[in-house]
């Protein structure tokens, strides 16, 4: 198995593991550590594709991978903050219990 | 390829970890593990750079942040999340399984690369900054207003709402009952 393989099977199971958790948890904060998991496979597989694939001179992995962790650093704290404001209202986190729209 | 065949299964039961525990601190804390895994192999493919900015802004930052949001919003104990778990789990593989099977079977079929190809070179902070910061730096500066608008947005979502407990002692003597 070369390496390019191993990452981007490791990836593709880490991407599976994290939509599982967002299929499958209910506390608001662990979907987002869900979504963190997938991206975080996103990334690792442009780092593959960079170190093991064709000549790359300009480093686009890279710096799609910068760009990414920005954005996902992003995320987490717009996320994180509406989480926080929603617990203020409902006092809960858990998604289920979020129904007041509910007709 | 050494190293990455230590890590990969480290990385793998990380995720696990952070998908299966029921407690919620622990599986912020297996992530964190899994994200810090994640930095060691970035520094073991030769992105050192890539490597130390996933370090400081994921397992410095944005696990943190996770923790911390779990010790402010107490969430509740596992038992109920563990009763739940049959049902939701069968979904959820079903859900799952065949997005797995798909992603594997496009890693199997990178046939566009030879199995023997050589090596890019390490990451060199220099040139990679040199292209940031020339090619790429209108994309920095977009990223800089978005940084700057999420810190102010996210200060906003998450101050306490002062203006309504301002305003309502002024209505209280409207209000027929009062005088």
């Amino acid at each position: 198995m070369t390496p390019l393989s191993l990452l981007l099977i490791v990836s593709s199971l880490w991407f599976t593991l994290g939509l599982f958790a967002v299929l499958t948890r209910r506390n608001a904060i662990l979907i987002l550590v869900g979504i963190e998991l997938m991206l975080n496979a996103a990334n690792l597989n442009f780092i593959a594709f960079w170190r093991y694939g064709p000549p790359d001179p300009d480093f686009t992995g890279p710096l799609f991978v910068l760009f990414s962790i920005a954005i996902a650093a992003a995320e987490a704290a717009v996320g994180l903050a509406i989480i926080l404001m929603v617990f203020r209202h409902t006092r809960s986190t858990d998604l289920n219990r979020l129904d007041s729209l509910h007709g | 390829m050494t190293p990455l065949l230590i890590l990969c299964p480290m990385m793998i039961l990380a995720a696990l970890g952070a998908v299966w525990l029921a407690r919620p601190v622990h599986a912020a804390l297996f992530l964190a593990l899994a994200l810090a895994l994640t930095a060691v192999v970035y520094l073991a493919v030769g992105a050192d750079f890539i490597g130390l900015v996933q370090f400081m802004v994921y397992v410095g930052a944005v696990a943190v942040l996770i923790v911390f949001s779990l010790l402010i919003t107490r969430p509740g104990d596992e038992a109920e999340e563990l009763l739940r778990r049959p049902r939701s789990w069968v979904t959820g593989l079903a859900c799952t399984l065949p997005v797995f099977a798909v992603l594997v079977y496009a890693a199997s079929r990178h046939t566009c690369l030879p199995d023997a190809a050589p090596e890019n070179p390490s990451l060199s902070v220099e040139s990679f900054g040199r292209v940031l910061f020339t090619t790429h730096a209108p994309a920095v500066l977009a990223v800089g207003v978005l940084l700057t608008a999420v810190m102010i947005g996210a200060a906003l979502f998450a101050k306490e709402a002062h203006a309504s407990s301002h305003t309502e002692p002024t209505r209280k003597p409207n209000t027929p009952g009062d005088s």
